[in-house]
């Protein structure tokens, strides 16, 4: 797992929760830190946004234009939006894909 | 003339049978029944509300609320649901409402009764007054910013609960003050079947309750089934007292109906079709895993004209209180859907206008363009939707800005200064900085053109 997109979904995490007035520690926030669920710290509102910014700096940042949630996403047997480390798994496996055609 | 006798007769048929969950309680036939005819005395006798009022009922699912409803429409009362989610707007829908008297419901489920300084002078409230029948007034969205009122006579409403159909255990799921939620109600209690209430419209607390109350019937969105489906609350709860779930008020995606069906296998998909101005209509899927479907049924005709669906309802509003009726001279109901059609099956492609549909809550353009254009530094603004796997779509704004700023720091900025002026889904997910002008030469917005 990547170590730079698991500090840009925590980069992103935390502004979401910022944006609803809950702060939250960038050292509370790792690859183990649920994102839906019970424990999760996003509802629907929250994801949208959070998976929107995060298209948008991969775009910026690694040049790459990915989307992160589609269809595709929707279908995986595994939830990628299970916790901020298997996000950024299936970001990595999105980012390589969009390499590998390029 | 209407009457809730009918449904009376059922909850005393069933007394011991179990109407109402609600804060994990449960309240019975028996228990409704009584509530109802305690209200119906305490509105006539102790005069707590003049017959023929019209009165808000600002309250979600609850004992009381559901008793007082009833209560309201025996007492020829004209009724407008309002639930939290239009919380700001409540002034704005009273007014329009002409409210002539408040009932509100609190945490508890005590009941605060208010009469207004207002008198009802609507002509099409006043003819219901005059006939002496109860009325109900749902808000619909409308293109221009405005919500429609749309104001319908209550008996026609409850004509089609007459016939007896399945009985359910069904989860309160769509909001009191919607077509679909008034519909699950009645649906429900007039088949002597449990509407499980819930506090919150979370996949988490949805599924529990659905566990611990054998719910069968989920009426719902495909924004929340796609939400049940990321946050995999349903490997946590037993949901195997599931039937039916019943979808609408947005487009469906095929990929979220494929990994239900995978998901939830033994459980039937059906999608629905209704719209506050004219009741919801019987709807049959082709299939639990096709989009199209037929409409219709007893009470509505439908038609095409131009690619756009038509319907006559028996059960139609009166028409709207602050816009000119939508209805062509023979009566036939404009919706703006635009579908395909194939034989006697119809698939609804979307609406044909300019509302973003986040999650199948409404955006109108003009209200978030209006909050944002007031940010220092931004020189033009303008909002359009676009698809989204999760929430069907979401707002995005394209900003032309005079400061320099990068997206990150803008967008920063942004849901600051929206914090409190929009509600939160109407803060744009989205943010793209142009550098063109974004308005055409005639000083239209252009919102279709692609803008980069």
């Amino acid at each position: 797992m990547s170590a730079d997109l698991v500090r840009l979904i925590v980069d992103a995490v935390q502004e979401q929760c910022e944006g609803r007035g809950s702060t939250v520690a960038a050292a509370d926030l790792g690859p183990e830190t649920p994102l839906l669920g019970r424990a999760g710290v996003l509802d629907s509102l929250g994801l949208v946004t959070l998976v929107v910014a995060l298209e948008q700096t991969l775009e910026d940042e690694y040049g790459v234009s990915v989307s992160l949630a589609d269809e595709r996403a929707l279908s995986e047997r595994k939830s990628p939006f299970r916790t901020i480390g298997t996000l950024a798994d299936y970001a990595e496996r999105l980012i390589d894909g969009a390499r590998q055609r390029a | 003339m209407a009457t809730i006798d009918f449904l009376l007769d059922i909850f005393d048929a069933n007394r011991t049978g179990e109407a109402i969950v609600w804060r994990d309680r449960v309240f019975s036939f028996g228990w409704l029944a009584e509530a109802v005819r305690d209200w119906r005395r305490r509105l006539q006798d102790d005069g707590l509300v003049r017959s023929g009022s019209v009165v808000s009922l600002e309250a979600d699912f609850s004992p009381q609320a559901i008793s007082l409803l009833l209560a309201l429409v025996e007492h020829r009362c004209i009724i407008v649901p309002l639930t939290t989610s239009v919380e700001a707007r409540k002034p704005e829908f009273s007014e329009v409402a002409e409210v002539e008297a408040v009932v509100r419901i609190g945490d508890g489920d005590e009941v605060h009764v208010e009469p207004t300084t207002r008198t009802a002078r609507h002509p099409l409230l006043r003819q219901l007054q005059e006939a002496g029948r109860p009325g109900l007034v749902l808000f619909s969205s409308g293109s221009t910013g405005k919500s429609k009122a749309a104001l319908h006579d209550f008996g026609p409403l409850l004509e089609k609960f007459t016939v007896p159909r399945r009985r359910l255990r069904a989860m309160g799921f769509l909001l009191f003050d919607h077509i679909g939620g008034v519909n699950t109600l009645l649906y429900t209690l007039s088949n002597a079947g449990c509407v499980v209430t819930v506090p919150q419209r979370l996949p988490e607390t949805v599924c529990a309750a659905i566990a611990r109350w054998q719910v069968e019937l989920l009426p719902t969105s495909p924004t929340f089934l796609n939400l049940v489906l990321l946050s995999e609350a349903y490997r946590r709860h037993d949901l195997s007292s599931l039937k039916l779930i019943t979808y609408g008020t947005e487009v469906m995606l095929e990929s979220t109906l494929r990994r239900m069906r995978e998901v939830l296998p033994g459980v039937e998909l059906l999608q629905t079709y209704g719209l506050s101005e004219l009741g919801i209509l019987r709807s049959k899927s082709k299939s639990s895993d096709s989009l199209w479907m037929k409409i219709g049924g007893e009470g509505f005709e439908t038609r095409v004209v131009d690619g756009l669906l038509e319907i006559k309802a028996r059960s139609a509003m009166l028409g709207y209180l602050n816009a000119p009726s939508p209805f062509t001279a023979d009566g036939w109901f404009r919706t703006g859907d635009a579908v395909a059609v194939d034989g006697e099956y119809v698939h609804i492609l979307g609406r044909r206008s300019e509302i973003i549909n986040v999650g199948g809550e409404k955006v109108y353009p003009a209200e978030v363009e209006s909050a944002i254009q007031l940010m220092e530094g931004v020189s033009e603004v303008v909002a359009t939707g676009e698809k989204n796997a999760i929430t069907g779509e979401v707002v995005t704004a394209r900003v032309k800005l005079e400061t320099g700023e990068t997206v990150a720091e803008f967008r920063r900025r942004m849901r600051a200064f929206c914090e409190g002026r929009l509600a939160r889904f109407k803060i744009p997910q989205k943010v793209v900085l142009v550098t063109d002008d974004l308005r055409s030469e005639r000083f239209k917005k252009l919102r279709h053109e692609q803008v980069s």
